[in-house]
């Protein structure tokens, strides 16, 4: 026969370790987080505007401008994000949360590797070579991070150009980019486009 | 006819084995760039990896500097065409992998100790407060002795 008090000692020794094991896992764990992506194209002053250093949003041939994109990771883990860029004009279809700008031609894009919890900034520079005139449209031959490009897409008197610039992420399972970022079991785009006038 | 029929043959030969060196070269360079970009990927892969095991901040933002260095590498390789920027790639994101592996497994083994630590004591602390709630009385006991002498030393 085990004497009550035994009984006891082990009850309440269980009891406490119980209490006990459960602070350690709360405290051990990781906080609960929401997991995001957020990035931005900023002007040569460092602001979300003001990219042509003027009210019009008109660009000369010859002119350059120095943008850069800041893009924060807060995924949990290191990413390996890439920044797509094209040039659509105002009736080309633009990227949303769920589906990327792949009818407009791409002109480039810039790849990094980013920490948890750190901003990357990557440098946009870009300047217009000069202008071709074809089919009543205008095409730009453009120059982006020192490449020449020539563009596919024209705008009607060179007005109203845009770019689109989408986030693609690393994905270890398909071994390719995936447009925008995983957050349970879809994706999230968060395209962002800025509007020009060539002259 | 023999002779102009072989001296015919080896112009073409000579016509045309630059261009195939030229290919072999350009199929050298491809391979080496792909080479470097799969060896930056599974670089990449280990070192999520040791980040997700929970290596410190300071080793996770040193290892994805050497990420970016060999990206940069790769991206030199892509447009120059360089087997030298390929190899440089290659290089500097195996060493990163194997870092990445080591700091993995230096992080799993940490976290195993913490949390075998951390259940230990909590165990350990069971018995002991289960021992101080039965014994509490026999404190009493002893704290009333103590007093009592303390009393009769005045």
């Amino acid at each position: 026969m085990v004497p009550r008090r035994v009984i006891v000692f082990i009850l309440l020794s269980a009891s406490f370790s119980v209490v006990y094991s459960s602070i350690a896992y709360y405290t051990l764990s990781k906080p609960p987080a929401q997991e995001f992506m957020a990035w931005g194209v900023f002007s040569p002053g460092g602001s979300l505007s003001n990219y042509f250093s003027g009210s019009e949003a008109n660009v000369t041939v010859g002119k350059s401008l120095s943008w850069h994109f800041a893009v924060t990771n807060r995924m949990g883990s290191i990413q390996y994000v890439q920044i797509v860029y094209r040039l659509g004009n105002s009736t080309s279809a633009s990227p949303n949360a769920t589906v990327s700008g792949d009818a407009v031609p791409q002109l480039g894009n810039s790849s990094i590797f980013i920490p948890n919890a750190q901003t990357a900034l990557m440098n946009f520079t870009w300047s217009i070579a000069s202008r071709i005139s074809r089919g009543g449209l205008i095409f730009l031959n453009m120059a982006i991070n020192g490449k020449q490009v020539i563009t596919s897409v024209g705008a009607v008197g060179g007005q109203r150009f845009r770019f689109f610039f989408e986030l693609w992420i690393f994905d270890v399972a398909s071994n390719s980019f995936q447009y925008g970022y995983k957050v349970q079991n879809s994706r999230v785009g968060v395209p962002l486009q800025v509007w020009f006038n060539s002259l | 006819m023999r002779f102009r029929i072989a001296a015919l043959l080896g112009i073409i030969t000579l016509c045309i084995s630059p261009l195939s060196i030229d290919r072999q070269e350009a199929y050298g360079q491809s391979t080496q760039v792909d080479s470097a970009r799969a060896a930056l990927v599974q670089a990449f892969v280990s070192v999520q990896e040791a980040d997700l095991e929970g290596a410190s901040p300071a080793q996770i933002s040193q290892l994805a500097d050497n990420l970016n260095l060999a990206l940069s590498y790769e991206e030199n390789a892509t447009r120059l065409g360089s087997n030298f920027y390929a190899n440089q790639s290659l290089k500097l994101s195996n060493s990163a992998s194997l870092e990445a592996q080591s700091v993995a497994n230096a992080a799993r083994a940490q976290t195993v100790f913490d949390q075998g630590s951390a259940y230990s004591l909590s165990v350990v602390a069971g018995f002991g407060s289960a021992l101080l709630v039965l014994e509490f009385h026999r404190l009493n006991d002893i704290a009333r002795k103590i007093r009592v002498r303390r009393i009769r030393l005045e």
